[in-house]
């Protein structure tokens, strides 16, 4: 009789120690946006290594519309038991908040985890434009306020808060038409309905080469190891420090234990063959932040965005 | 040139590359059958697959999903009155009508020839011309899609059946319904209650499975509890019904060739996709009919309309993706994404360094329409085994699949609401005998066509005159208003008479 208690507050011991192994089930990446896009094809493309550290499968949850918020939102509001991530660092934190009410805080609501890739944001106009560089376009620009058209992925996009920060930065004033996604931009520029376009180097890639258009300036704070031939905008001495990030964040209040476990496990996964090898042919730049820096990287670019986007 | 072509040819032609097309092909026709379930949905899910794959196999099978699910699509539209993707609503205006006739055989047959035409000569256009015709498609700024869309219009005229206020009672309605989200120009929200679920609009598969298949659902149910014996389409095993000529094939030709010229056309142009499309193909083949009293009773005709230019589209959208490197519409950017983990990057370039790819791609989209219409064909008396089902088990089904589509686009609860408040209106609006037509095409058309006119007014600084000064868009406008006033005589003429 005794022997069989004995039994069973070991098995009851046992259960309780494997409940506190993290993780103990599968975790959840959601993704703001349909399956077969930019952020679907990251977390896919790391999700497949990432597992083989974490001991768990790592699913991929597609949950798209606005922007990313809805995503966004439904990890915000999740247990931060580190099961429930979300591909962040775009829209969702950077820029949809500035625009309209939003269920959560973009920041606050978070803890980050690990940043995976950067997006280097181009503007791009024709090759047959009339400018060299940067300078020249806002020289032109300047002389005449108000001339010139630009289109953006939409209103309240990544690329149109790239413009209203570049726009305030050289003290130009433009046209803006949105448009629903980058490809149309990139058309109503090659036909000459607009002046500037901006687009994400992916996207942008093969009409450069093809000489088609051509990127005047990068809006990070350093050249892209994709494009070295294009230069800041920072060089070109306008203060615009602005890229889409990748990366993976839980809801806020995660367990230090946990989040530990996880960066560990991601970062491994991060400097795997596979991982790198994959980004290469995808054209994505990898780039790591740890917790504390990619923190600081998503406060900055929401801080900057919303101080424009009050001022204008 | 032609040993590219020859070794493009091989390199299709292998055993395993060909046992994936024929899947892929099977996989899809089911996939677009399935009211709800879409070919993103199908492409989307198979790329994740391609990253274990080498290149040909995922070629064939992202291009097999592609080609072949528009078809599927016209299946569930012709024989349960629920069109499998939104590009074949217009199919169900004559072919659900057929199948009431018992020809839901010959409705098929037609949709399949139609589809298979209409792919074809998309590809070809796509082989011979693509560089010329991508030029044309960036002359379309703002201005001239204001003015391109606005034409579409008016096929709310054209699509109205014998009431023209009713017909305008649903284009109304449609067109409100369209506002519905974050404004395309400065994103300000309405109508959407604080909710972000709304943020976009209401997503258009929920709308369209519960316009018509939920709508259908509760139609059946009403015949069968006021004890009538309901929908009984056993015989569409009449062979002689069933037949389809060559009579009737050459009958239709001018058709089939207008409507792939017209989705061709409408292909190349980003972002309008292959439900406009459609309905575009069916109204003007309405339009220069000499029987136009049958569209909407059961017109063949009007199925190969709707369906030689849903499927013109498909081999047109990759036009844009490979002569400019830019994809025009969803599946193409999953296309595009898809191609890129492949380390191939579509655009101009590639016809310069990867000719051989190039002609890869046109060999598997070939392969893929003539896969898509042998399966058909193999398939046909499968479909028709469907209307031999019982329609209280039929038509349950047809729910679940439906609660499963509408689900499926976003993963939204949300978004199974919204299929059943249509699937109510749709049952509300049939009962009152306004046509649905009308309605589907005005919500589809409400956002582009308002997003491209404000578009031209702000690069205008607000002067209309916008619209005029530029050559496409005033012949465009002069179009629209030659067919209003041809619409309102054809009217007094009618009534008249």
């Amino acid at each position: 009789m005794l022997a069989r208690r004995d039994f069973l507050i070991g098995v009851i011991g046992m259960a309780s120690v494997r409940a506190d192994a993290f993780p103990s089930k599968p975790i959840r990446v959601y993704v703001g946006f349909s399956a077969g896009g930019g952020a679907d094809i990251i977390a896919r493309a790391f999700g497949d290594v990432a597992q083989r550290f974490l001991g768990q499968p790592m699913v991929v949850i597609n949950r798209p519309g606005a922007s990313g918020t809805i995503a966004a939102r439904e990890v915000a509001l999740s247990e931060p038991d580190g099961y429930t991530l979300l591909i962040a660092g775009g829209s969702e934190t950077a820029c949809a908040g500035h625009f309209r009410k939003l269920p959560y805080h973009p920041i606050r609501a978070f803890t980050p985890i690990m940043r995976l890739a950067r997006l280097g944001l181009l503007i791009n106009v024709r090759s047959d434009a009339p400018w060299a560089d940067v300078k020249e376009f806002v020289a032109a620009a300047r002389k005449e306020p108000g001339k010139y058209i630009y289109a953006s992925a939409g209103y309240g996009s990544l690329a149109h808060a790239t413009m209203l920060l570049f726009g305030e930065a050289a003290g130009i004033v433009m046209k803006h038409l949105p448009f629903s996604g980058g490809a149309g931009g990139l058309v109503a520029l090659r036909g000459g309905h607009v002046d500037v376009t901006v687009a994400a180097e992916s996207e942008s890639k093969a009409l450069s080469e093809a000489l088609q258009i051509r990127s005047l300036a990068v809006a990070s704070a350093e050249r892209s190891p994709l494009r070295p031939d294009v230069p800041t905008l920072h060089e070109a001495g306008f203060d615009v420090d602005l890229e889409n990030q990748k990366g993976l964040v839980g809801p806020a209040g995660i367990p230090r234990n946990r989040l530990q476990f996880l960066h560990d496990a991601l970062e491994k996964a991060f400097h795997h063959p596979d991982f790198v090898r994959r980004c290469r042919r995808l054209g994505i730049e990898r780039a790591y932040l740890g917790p504390e820096a990619f923190g600081r990287s998503l406060s900055r670019v929401y801080s900057q965005i919303g101080h424009v986007v009050r001022r204008g | 040139m032609i040993d590219v072509l020859f070794d493009a040819v091989v390199s299709i032609c292998q055993p395993e590359t060909l046992l994936v097309l024929l899947l892929a092909t099977m996989a899809s026709l089911i996939i677009g059958a399935t009211p709800g379930l879409t070919v993103n949905m199908a492409v989307a899910l198979a790329v994740p697959l391609t990253m274990h794959m080498p290149l040909e196999p995922s070629l064939v099978l992202l291009l097999a999903l592609y080609c072949s699910g528009i078809f599927g699509g016209s299946v569930s539209a012709i024989l349960i009155n629920a069109p499998g993707t939104p590009a074949s609503a217009a199919t169900v205006l004559d072919g659900y009508p057929l199948a009431q006739q018992g020809k839901a055989g010959k409705a098929l047959k037609m949709a399949l020839a139609a589809s298979l035409a209409g792919g074809l000569f998309s590809v070809l256009v796509l082989v011979l011309i693509s560089r010329t015709v991508a030029d044309f498609a960036l002359l379309f700024g703002p201005a001239e899609r204001a003015a391109l869309l606005l034409f579409a219009l008016t096929l709310v005229g054209l699509l109205s059946g014998h009431s023209i206020l009713k017909g305008l009672i649903a284009g109304s309605l449609g067109l409100l319904l369209s506002t519905v989200g974050l404004d395309p120009m400065l994103a300000v929200p309405r109508f959407t209650f604080g909710l972000l679920e709304l943020e976009d609009g209401l997503s258009l598969i929920p709308v369209l499975v519960g316009l018509f298949a939920i709508s259908e659902v509760l139609l059946q149910a009403e015949t069968r509890m006021r004890g009538a014996i309901g929908l009984d389409l056993r015989q569409t095993h009449d062979k002689m019904l069933n037949r389809l000529s060559w009579g009737e094939i050459s009958a239709s030709a001018r058709t089939i060739v207008r409507s792939s010229l017209i989705g061709t056309f409408i292909g190349i142009l980003p972002g309008i996709g292959a439900t406009v499309a459609s309905f575009v193909g069916y109204g003007e083949a309405k339009r220069s009919s000499r029987q136009p009293q049958l569209f909407g009773k059961g017109s063949l005709e009007g199925v190969a309309a709707s369906e030689a230019a849903n499927n013109a589209v498909t081999g047109a959208t990759l036009i844009p993706l490979l002569a400019l490197s830019i994809p025009g519409d969803s599946v193409t950017a999953i296309l595009y994404g898809a191609l890129l983990i492949q380390g191939v990057t579509p655009g101009p370039l590639l016809f310069q360094t990867g000719l051989g790819l190039v002609y890869e791609i046109y060999v598997a989209l070939i392969a893929a329409n003539l896969f898509m219409a042998g399966v058909g064909l193999a398939f046909l008396p499968l479909f028709r085994h469907v209307t031999r089902a019982p329609a209280r088990v039929l038509f349950p089904i047809v729910f679940v699949l439906s609660v499963v589509g509408a689900w499926s686009v976003r993963n939204n609860a949300f978004d199974l609401y919204v299929m059943m408040g249509f699937g109510a209106l749709g049952y509300v609006l049939r009962r009152v005998e306004v046509p649905l037509a009308p309605l589907l095409i005005a919500f589809i058309l409400g956002v582009p066509f308002e997003q491209a006119l404000r578009q031209a007014l702000v690069s205008s600084d607000g002067s209309p005159a916008v619209f005029l000064s530029r050559p496409l868009s005033a012949a465009l406008i002069v179009v629209t208003v030659a067919s209003l006033a041809w619409m309102a005589w054809r009217n007094r003429k009618e009534s008249t008479a």
